[in-house]
């Protein structure tokens, strides 16, 4: 609702004798009671109308983000907020709901504008909260561990925090748990995997005083820590391979980014730098990094409106995930509230967002080439082998028949013809197609190759097409798809005439030709509309055509011959067989070759350029733009501000630097706070995202900054907190229930005992392959397929036996964004369309229908019998304890013996196995 | 729980407080059926609903009677047009082929053409004399029970981000669907069956696919269970090359294992909740096949739904769902949604008839009508439709014009139509308006925020006050807008 004044309206309310409206006017007694009476309920402190709030004095006056200010002391005739209790038009009229203003109190408000608006300080009847006068935004404390009373219990620093506060609530801590039960809490706490027997017995006999800290060095130091660690943070980041949204296309180099982040946590990448490279990696040799950008689900060209309302809205809707993801992922802020409002509890405004958002307003979404020494030398090598594959592909043209020989040619085909003749001048080729095998004619490209080898007709050496006419479709078929040098029917050109039709390539200088290559899919997926009878002709300079080739010399069409016939081949005599031969195998390996060399080099990491304006958005929507912003950190939280000149490398770094400084208040809180979740299932601030003043308050203030300064100090080691947290006292910890204590404490929030919880997901898949003996540990690379899509539309029917590749840890597989995997994904496996900044444990049904009746636990459990036939004998009392041993990490005792014997011996071995997987001890860090 | 109350913020502690009051039982689940019997005779004021873990689908009450007890929710993916069905425009019959003056010139997919005139005959129908179109003739008969809104406006016009907003209130992927939120928030009559299912269409999934049943940050008990009448609930069957013998042995051998571990972990509801999950899905092994079993159906429902119709197995399979979505509702399944057109496909497989409009829905309504309108009147034969809500919708319009060297209508998110009837709902009565050409909708302006709300309603759930606290903010279907509508209420 925009209010435009309305002069005529006015003279007639406002025409009224001076005198009647000089009384002055007490806003307490008067005014105050109509706001509440009247407006409170949309515009005081539970709502805030358009952002409009009527019972604190500096809001009031402040307006709201309709009109700014409503309330214009001295001037009640231009004050919108007269105007509306006045309006006689009922859309507009205030308040919307409920009787109107009575003419005395429009009279007494008019008045009391009239006369300055005049608002005692203390009057109001709330006040608003400092919202900067909180927690997490005050700096980092440094606060010395507590004395505790029971001065045996702490083994570190941190426990006496725990320690003290329990003691202050009367609570004891519990007796530490066994060796064997520790052994396997952090086997699978740090790497997401079970202890082998070998490393159980290793441990239990090692009884030097630094056995402990011998084994979390060496769980620290393995490879799979880093596969575990990792997928911590990229739920967070709502890491996925595939683009989401209907379409949900695969993100082909997505990858990179997540073996980026497997490196970063193996390596112990200062969590600073881990910051700096995700946000400006291109900056420093650490391309794949940048992909924490990009993340998110995000709209394809073609999905996203022609017109021009909805490009901005898209682009607005880029920009706010890199903001969202920034905010929660580092600092625990949901910044993205701002975008179409002041927050509505922290000290965010809408500005602050949009100034945030500029420090991103030069990225774009897309894949990037990967800059290393490697990555370099990749692409030369890439170039160098195209260069000899152009060199054959003019070779093997020697080895197709001439057009208008004399000689039979080949049937023609949907996937690639090839028209080869005596060299000619030319300055046009027109291709004229006169019938089709069906519909209207579609070519994916044409190309012209002059004597040197070279495609010249290309729309990027100047090539203009033109045709007799085209069905459009956008980001399908269009006449630029024509020599675009991209292949595939989604990169074509379609007649608008059934059967009929043609298209000319005019060259920006004459070229001498010998041969023209045309289909209708390379991509080999179409085989309709495809062009049977044609002819191509050539001008040159002076306007002189001739036919150079056409369908008369070409065998009848087949149209059960999907596959071009082997070209080469067709009336060879054996020699020139054979040379062709050879040079197309070596031009299949050279292609091979350059694709594997250019798929390693992108990542999807964001496409970095000129940034662009950006402007305060009002109501976020971006057909309202008020004024333009320069990059900026949120007010509250810090001071910096860079020009509207400022590169996108610049703007990124400045952010970077800010976010990873010891001096920011939330950087640090919020990672400590990441890793403690991570090793006791909730963190000190349970709400690990959102430290802000909706968030939960910490349960251990003091610690959480004692652990901050740790870890700034530490050169922010993650590994150094997770040595410190995994050998601490309160790790160490029984599990066992208390019942006096859980009635005090259920959700251990105190650490009165180590909470167990089930693992997650991956974990779990990735456990039952470890005991089965199957597990692929090889790490890095494109990821295996748990679908039998990798993206797109009809759905993703799951992959349901897996061997090879199938079989790595299922960090590696190809992640469908919102599709969750078929048995596995049902454990609270994120989806990756928003974040997830903790998993639930959830317990249902279909968890129990898919561990127990799935393909993958039938064949595990099949395989994991096998491995036991093999390694404990014939045997079924030392098979029996042999799966206990492996699955659990200890024997059964007799009940359990005898149990499984009795299923063993009518049931065999794979139902003991099948049932294990599916027991509470094997799904649960105990 | 004094200790807890100081660290907590005030949108948190209530819900830590419900959740450990829930969770501090020291034998199981004792507290949890406390919790449950006291929720039951209202001592709770519900404003969070409490999930006892071993019975995820338990009833629980809603923030109000509810006037509808389950509901069936007909999802037309692809954009139904409202000119061709619903929405009579006699001025567009007039301009028909004139170009729209200061209309757009390019819209979603492209520039724009002339006006168009609706592709079917309009008449007058019922006691109402509503005009509909003859593309729907089945459902045209039912418009004195119907309550029809024509105001719909969408805050996207691509087909997955709009679907997500009419299923989730969010345009972004990832939040929890309508059917999640209702059966987080009521449970469900049955505790064998899923609270909530989804069918898709025999043709494939909609656009926004699993999107639109998704749980998103919910507990995942609670996100929609796909099935049909095709295609069972995945592993839901007994394991090629096991006996029923050794399923049962292995099944029985697990309980026992898994009780042994509880008595050496006493108080652990978490160990419990497995145990009862295990339970549950032995149940739900008998009782969905049985459901899902149409061959107890007399020949003339099977020929009332056209599930017999050999000719068209397109409509013959939407009908046997049309068909298991009663039987849903008969055994007290809450939240039924029930798709009809799958995936993008150049509006061959779904709504979205961009080229070739009138061919491609003769199709379409043909699967669509008579199924959808026998469901309706089946329920209401049973006297089902006295508690049951059906709801007709679809993610956002189409434009008056076609798009140009098309026979096509292109999206359009600012004036569409959806309708809804059965228990709480008005019948007969239209409601909002959009303009002479069916472009923009002008009065009674309404937002699909409202219409969720208002499903919500019928449901006794007040969409305000169905929050779930995540990630520091108390997140809702309609996030922070929604009104009742309040003219299609009984």
């Amino acid at each position: 609702m925009i209010y435009f004044p309305r002069p005529a309206v006015f003279a007639l309310i406002f025409s009224l004798p001076a005198a009647v409206l000089a009384a002055p006017v007490d806003f307490v007694r008067e005014v105050q009671p109509i706001f509440q009476k009247h407006c409170y309920e949309c515009h005081g402190e539970k709502k805030q109308k358009s952002e409009l709030r009527l019972d604190i004095r500096e809001l009031a006056l402040k307006g709201g983000d309709t009109h700014q200010p409503d309330i214009i002391p001295g001037k009640a005739d231009k004050s919108p907020l007269i105007h509306l209790v006045t309006s006689d038009d009922k859309g507009e009229r205030m308040p919307a709901e409920g009787k109107a203003l009575s003419a005395g109190e429009i009279k007494t408000l008019t008045a009391w504008i009239d006369q300055g608006a005049v608002w005692p300080d203390g009057v109001d009847l709330v006040k608003l909260e400092d919202r900067r006068d909180h927690w997490a935004f005050k700096p980092v404390a440094n606060p010395a561990p507590p004395k505790t009373k029971d001065q045996q219990w702490a083994r570190t620093e941190m426990d006496r925090f725990i320690l003290a506060r329990l003691e202050q609530e009367g609570l004891q801590a519990s007796l530490e748990t066994d060796r064997w039960t520790w052994l396997r809490r952090a086997t699978f706490d740090l790497t997401g995997l079970p202890p082998t027997s070998a490393e159980l017995a290793t441990f239990l006999r090692d009884k030097s005083a630094n056995a402990y800290k011998r084994v979390v060095d060496r769980l620290l130091a393995s490879p799979r820590y880093g596969e575990r660690w990792a997928q911590h943070w990229l739920d967070v980041v709502r890491y996925a391979d595939t683009h989401g949204f209907e379409v949900n296309t695969p993100r082909a180099n997505a990858w990179p980014y997540r073996d980026y982040v497997i490196e970063a946590f193996n390596k112990d990448t200062p969590y600073a730098q881990f910051i700096r490279e995700q946000l400006a990696g291109d900056t420093m040799g650490k391309d794949a990094a940048t992909g924490f950008l990009v993340t998110s689900a995000v709209l394809l060209p073609g999905q996203i409106g022609k017109d021009d309302a909805s490009k901005r809205l898209a682009r607005q809707d880029e920009l706010g995930e890199i903001v969202i993801n920034t905010g929660e992922a580092f600092l625990g802020l949901s910044i993205g509230c701002a975008r179409c409002h002041d927050h509505k509890f922290d000290p965010i405004s809408a500005h602050d967002y949009y100034s945030m958002q500029a420090f991103f307003a030069g990225v774009k979404y897309g894949d990037r080439a990967i800059k290393s020494p490697e990555a370099d030398s990749a692409r030369l090598e890439a170039k160098k082998f195209k260069v000899q594959v152009a060199e054959i592909d003019h070779q093997l043209t020697e080895f197709v028949p001439l057009a208008k020989s004399g000689a039979k040619r080949p049937s023609v085909n949907a996937q690639i013809n090839i028209e080869r003749f005596a060299p000619v001048k030319a300055k046009r080729v027109r291709f004229t197609v006169k019938t089709t095998n069906n519909l209207e004619p579609c070519l994916d490209e044409l190309e012209v190759f002059n004597t040197d080898g070279k495609n010249v007709a290309l729309a990027s050496v100047g090539t203009k097409p033109i045709a007799s006419g085209s069905i459009v479709v956008a980001n399908r078929h269009e006449l630029e798809h024509i020599n675009d040098g991209r292949y595939g029917n989604s990169r074509s050109w379609m007649s608008n005439e059934k059967g009929k039709g043609w298209v000319m390539l005019e060259f920006a200088d004459e070229h001498k030709i010998e041969r023209v290559v045309w289909g209708r899919d390379r991509q080999s997926k179409f085989t309709d509309r495809l062009p049977l009878e044609y002819v191509i002709e050539v001008a040159d300079a002076t306007g002189k055509w001739q036919v150079v080739a056409d369908s008369t010399d070409r065998k009848k069409y087949d149209a059960k011959l999907k596959k071009p016939a082997d070209f080469t081949l067709v009336g060879l005599n054996a020699k020139e067989s054979k040379e062709a031969k050879a040079l197309q195998q070596e031009k299949l390996m050279l292609e091979a070759r350059i694709k594997k060399l250019s798929n390693d080099s992108l990542v999807y990491g964001g496409i970095f350029g000129e940034p662009e304006a950006m402007f305060l958005l009002r109501r976020g929507d971006p057909e309202q733009p008020k004024g333009e912003v320069a990059p900026a950190a949120i007010t509250a939280l810090g001071d910096l501000k860079l020009p509207k000149s400022a590169t996108d490398k610049q703007r990124r770094l400045a952010l970077a630097d800010w976010v990873a400084s010891p001096e920011n208040v939330l950087t640090a809180r919020v990672m400590v706070n990441r890793i403690w979740q991570g090793h006791f299932g909730i963190g000190l601030v349970e709400t690990s995202n959102d430290f802000g003043r909706a968030g939960v308050r910490p349960t251990h203030p003091e610690l959480l900054d004692w652990l901050a300064k740790k870890f700034v100090d530490s050169g922010w080691s993650i590994k150094q907190m997770h040595r410190m947290m995994v050998l601490s006292a309160t790790y160490r910890q029984s599990a066992k229930i208390r019942p006096d204590v859980q009635a005090k404490d259920a959700d251990v929030r105190l650490l009165w005992r180590f909470p167990s919880r089930r693992l997650e997901g991956e974990s779990i898949r990735d456990t039952m392959l470890a005991v089965s003996g199957r597990l692929n540990l090889k790490m890095g690379g494109s990821g295996f397929d748990m679908f039998k899509s990798r993206g797109g539309l009809s759905g993703f029917p799951p992959v349901e036996t897996f061997k090879g590749e199938g079989l790595r840890r299922m960090i590696y597989a190809h992640k469908i964004r919102m599709e969750r995997e078929a048995v596995f994904g049902a454990f609270d496996c994120p989806d990756a369309g928003q974040t997830s900044s903790r998993r639930r444990q959830s317990t249902t049904p279909l968890q129990a229908l898919n561990l127990f009746n799935s393909r993958f636990t039938i064949d595990e459990s099949a395989a994991f019998a096998k491995r036991i036939e093999k390694e404990a004998g014939p045997e079924s009392k030392s098979q029996i304890q042999r799966v206990y041993q492996i699955a659990y990490g200890r024997g059964p005792d007799a009940g359990e013996l005898e149990d499984a014997t009795l299923l063993v011996s009518s049931n065999g071995l794979p139902a003991l196995c099948r049932a294990i997987y599916n027991s509470s001890e094997f799904l649960f860090i105990p | 729980m004094s200790h807890q109350a100081e660290y907590l913020s005030s949108v948190g502690r209530q819900f830590l407080d419900r959740r450990s009051f829930l969770s501090q039982s020291g034998t199981a689940l004792g507290s949890i059926a406390l919790a449950k019997m006291l929720g039951q005779d209202g001592l709770l004021a519900q404003e969070r609903p409490i999930i006892d873990p071993a019975q995820p689908y338990a009833p629980r009450l809603g923030h109000q009677t509810a006037k509808a007890k389950n509901v069936v929710v007909i999802f037309c993916a692809g954009a139904v047009s409202q000119l061709e069905t619903w929405d009579y425009k006699p001025e567009l019959i007039k301009q028909d082929g004139k170009p729209l003056k200061g209309g757009p010139a390019v819209t979603f997919q492209g520039p724009a053409g002339n006006l168009a005139r609706p592709q079917y005959e309009f008449k007058p129908r019922g006691q109402t004399g509503k005009m509909v179109s003859e593309m729907v003739p089945h459902l045209a008969e039912l418009t004195d029970d119907i309550a029809f809104i024509h105001s719909l406006t969408s805050k996207s016009n691509t087909h997955g981000p709009a679907e997500n907003f009419l299923s989730t209130g969010f345009v972004q992927d990832g939040f929890p669907s309508m059917g999640a939120w209702v059966s987080y928030a009521l449970g469900s009559d049955n505790q064998d069956v899923p609270a909530f299912v989804s069918i898709p269409d025999p043709r494939g999934v909609p656009q926004a696919s699993v999107n639109n049943w998704g749980p998103g940050f919910l507990p995942a008990e609670f996100q929609g269970t796909p099935f049909s009448a095709k295609n069972p609930i995945r592993h839901l069957d007994r394991p090629g090359g096991i006996s029923p013998s050794t399923d049962q042995a292995t099944r029985a051998f697990l309980q026992r294992t898994n009780e042994r571990h509880l008595t050496q972990n006493p108080g652990d509801n978490k160990l419990a909740a497995r145990i009862a999950s295990y339970e549950l899905a032995a149940r739900m092994q008998l009782s969905v096949p049985e459901i899902s079993d149409l061959s107890t159906e007399p020949d003339h429902i099977l020929k009332s739904y056209g599930a017999d119709d050999e000719s068209n197995p397109n409509k013959a399979a939407f009908a046997r769902n049309c068909i298991l979505s009663r039987r849903l509702i008969e055994k007290g399944v809450r939240f039924v949604q029930l798709f009809n057109g799958a995936y993008a496909s150049g509006g061959k497989l779904n709504w979205d008839g961009h080229s070739k409009l009138k061919e491609q829905y003769d199709i379409h309504a043909e699967i669509m009508d008579q199924p959808a309108a026998a469901l309706i009147r089946d329920l209401k034969q049973r006297g089902l439709l006295e508690e049951t809500l059906v709801v007709w919708c679809t993610e956002f319009g189409r434009m008056p014009f076609f798009q140009k060297g098309a026979k096509g209508r292109d999206h359009n998110p600012n004036g569409f139509t959806c309708w809804m009837t059965g228990a709480g709902v008005k019948p007969g009565v239209s409601h909002g308006v959009t303009d002479d050409l069916g472009q923009k909708a002008v009065e009674n302006v309404l937002s699909l925020y409202d219409f969720n709300a208002t499903i919500l309603h019928l449901l006794g759930l007040d969409h305000e006050r169905l929050t779930f606290y995540h990630n520091g903010l108390e997140r809702r279907l309609t996030n922070v807008e929604g009104e009742l509508i309040h003219q299609v209420l009984a």
